[in-house]
């Protein structure tokens, strides 16, 4: 379970995150959905303790992330916006990578790799080099690396950016199964469509600040609007928002 | 955790740029330059220094006839005769002739006058260096033996202009310019060990950050001080790739030019080089913890490869000072990284004792400025926007 409690992130002057709050249960898919800048990259930074909030906290399964950020890294996945191989790395060697710095031992870690191989259908490739790969088959060795050692939660920053339907919908599928074995997911993604279909809970952000958020059922009860895409326009453009940006947004 | 951490950093950094042509490059290829270098120096230099130094020396002269007893007395001594014809100075200005020897066409044999001899000499070229020496050495001593031919005729003792006694040994032979040669050795140590690791330590900081991947990096359960030292280890096994590759290739290169043509006595050893290669291990990391620090305070890897490209400069051209004005190894001068060694290098290079204090001087002195360096390092990658691509 990810709890964020009263966050706040600045860069010099500019307010970034104000005063977040909101919980992402285990077995959903939470779906944090807002404009651009409106700091959902931050708060996934935040979160996973690559950034040191300046004001409230985020608690991980329990563990606090300002007393302990190595045990709340071990209890996450994180797909970020960037999906960054190293070209002269094989798929399977990014798993093994990733896997050896989580201190998986390495007769585990090949079994576990073997698994998200067949998961994540990355047969074809394993033994490739990165150097060329599809968009496609980067977002898969970058989810492969993101879940190789089993989190219990697991973030992703636009998990289908620029992939073609069959691929965007195989991951939505794994997305699926995750929620299924009673994984905590927390999401962003610009695709309404993608987030009504999936998510179980809904945290709209303007502004730095969260404006609205609860069941896709709520939130139509409380704009009286039935679209997600219209409440999230209603919600984002109510606020009053100032000119922010997150870094690397 | 970690050394498992670091040792997991080490290893993949490892395989990734031993798949990397640049890395592979500027650590194996680019160190080969300098023993090439300075071997065809060897060559040339040393080349000239064989003909005129233990062959026979061959004596331009114009008009010879003019002094008989002068040419007898050359020839006596072991010198051959070569009649020069034509400009005489063109001739020594462009390296055709070492030296021109020029009589006077009709000397005048009735006057007490001394016979004009005009040596034409040209100090710029290092070829014609001993020649040059050898036949003024020659010259001077037929100028003794007349004049002591003629006090004795007055019936005085040749001693009677003799003031002070010169009794040179010239134990080096025709090895100055070789020496010369020598000490640049470390000059071009010095600059591999600020090039050889330089792709590596850039590409595994301001690169990662470039593309992105220092993020999902970070996002392990591992301290950035275990990355970063994961990072240095790579780099640091680079450097000493490249130290390896140019000390196996100078010590090829001085077992392969002609030793005559070195003018030396013996060029350095195996064990001898090995004892460059060990001082200049606290070197290596020195360099690497200074690139780590200049990829970690520049904004993007065009600059980082801006300052580290005149990083070695700035050792290196300690060096050269040093191989053109040698100054004594002195405790404090053990005290400054860099310049320490380079004072070391050349001693050993030279086949000179070297002091085991000094070395420890130096050593000491390059690993804490090493450890502040790092320190340094270490703290400036705590930032939290080292992360991102600037």
């Amino acid at each position: 379970m990810i709890e964020v409690r009263g966050l706040a992130k600045s860069f010099g002057d500019l307010r970034v995150v104000q005063d977040v709050s909101f919980v992402a249960n285990d077995g959903e898919i939470t779906g944090l959905i807002g404009p651009n800048g409106a700091g959902k990259t931050t708060i996934f930074r935040l979160i996973c303790t690559v950034l040191r909030s300046d004001r409230g906290t985020t608690v991980i399964d329990g563990i606090d992330s300002r007393k302990d950020p190595l045990a709340v890294r071990r209890r996450l996945g994180v797909l970020p916006d960037i999906r960054a191989l190293y070209t002269r790395l094989t798929a399977r060697e990014h798993l093994r990578y990733f896997g050896a710095l989580h201190g998986i031992a390495r007769d585990e870690l090949e079994g576990r790799i073997a698994e998200l191989v067949a998961t994540l259908r990355m047969e074809d490739f394993i033994d490739r080099r990165a150097k060329g790969f599809s968009r496609g088959q980067q977002m898969k060795v970058a989810l492969g690396r993101a879940l190789v050692h089993q989190p219990h939660n697991v973030m992703l920053d636009e998990p289908t950016n620029g992939l073609d339907v069959a691929t965007s919908r195989a991951v939505r599928d794994l997305l699926r199964r995750l929620r299924a074995e009673g994984r905590c997911i927390l999401l962003t993604s610009h695709i309404m469509q993608e987030v009504a279909a999936l998510a179980d809970r809904i945290v709209i952000l303007a502004g730095g600040r969260v404006v609205l958020q609860g069941a896709p059922g709520e939130l139509r009860r409380a704009t009286g609007l039935f679209d997600l895409e219209e409440i999230f326009m209603a919600a984002t453009q109510e606020a009053a928002t100032e000119p922010v940006l997150a870094a690397g947004e | 955790m970690t050394m498992s951490a670091i040792l997991t950093v080490f290893k993949k950094e490892m395989v990734d740029h031993l798949r990397d042509g640049r890395s592979i490059l500027v650590s194996m290829i680019y160190p080969l330059m300098g023993p090439l270098l300075l071997g065809l120096m060897f060559l040339f230099v040393g080349g000239g220094m064989r003909v005129t130094d233990s062959g026979p020396l061959v004596v331009p002269i114009v008009h010879r006839d003019s002094a008989p007893d002068l040419v007898r007395f050359l020839e006596n001594e072991g010198a051959t005769m070569q009649d020069l014809f034509g400009d005489a100075r063109g001739q020594v200005l462009g390296g055709r002739a070492a030296f021109a020897v020029i009589l006077p066409e009709r000397p005048d044999v009735t006057s007490e006058s001394p016979l004009a001899v005009r040596l034409i000499t040209n100090p710029s070229r290092v070829d014609s260096m001993v020649a040059t020496a050898r036949v003024v050495e020659l010259l001077n001593a037929y100028q003794r033996l007349k004049l002591g031919d003629k006090l004795r005729a007055a019936g005085l003792s040749p001693d009677i202009i003799r003031v002070i006694d010169i009794q040179q040994e010239n134990i080096g032979k025709a090895a100055g310019p070789a020496v010369i040669l020598l000490t640049m050795i470390p000059p071009f140590l010095i600059f591999t060990l600020f090039t050889g690791g330089v792709h590596v330590a850039l590409d595994t900081t301001s690169g990662e950050r470039e593309r992105g991947s220092f993020e999902p990096l970070m996002m392990n359960p591992v301290w950035r001080y275990e990355v970063l030292t994961g990072k240095l280890g790579a780099t640091i096994v680079f450097t000493l790739m490249a130290l390896a590759s140019q000390v196996v290739a100078f010590w090829v290169m001085l077992h392969v030019v002609p030793t005559e043509s070195l003018g030396l006595i013996s060029p350095p050893g195996a064990l001898r080089l090995a004892l460059v290669v060990s001082v200049c291990l606290p070197l290596v990391v020195l360099a690497a913890a200074t690139q780590l620090l200049i990829s970690a305070v520049t904004r993007s890897m065009k600059e980082a490869q801006t300052y580290l490209g005149l990083l070695p400069l700035i050792p290196g051209l300690a060096g050269m000072v040093l191989a053109l004005a040698p100054v004594r190894a002195q405790p404090l001068l053990a005290a400054i990284p860099t310049f320490g060694q380079t004072l070391l290098m050349g001693q050993l290079v030279r086949n000179e004792a070297v002091s085991a204090v000094f070395i420890g001087i130096t050593a000491v002195a390059t690993l804490t400025a090493t450890a502040l360096l790092l320190l340094l390092g270490f703290r400036i990658y705590e930032r939290e926007e080292i992360l991102f691509p600037q």
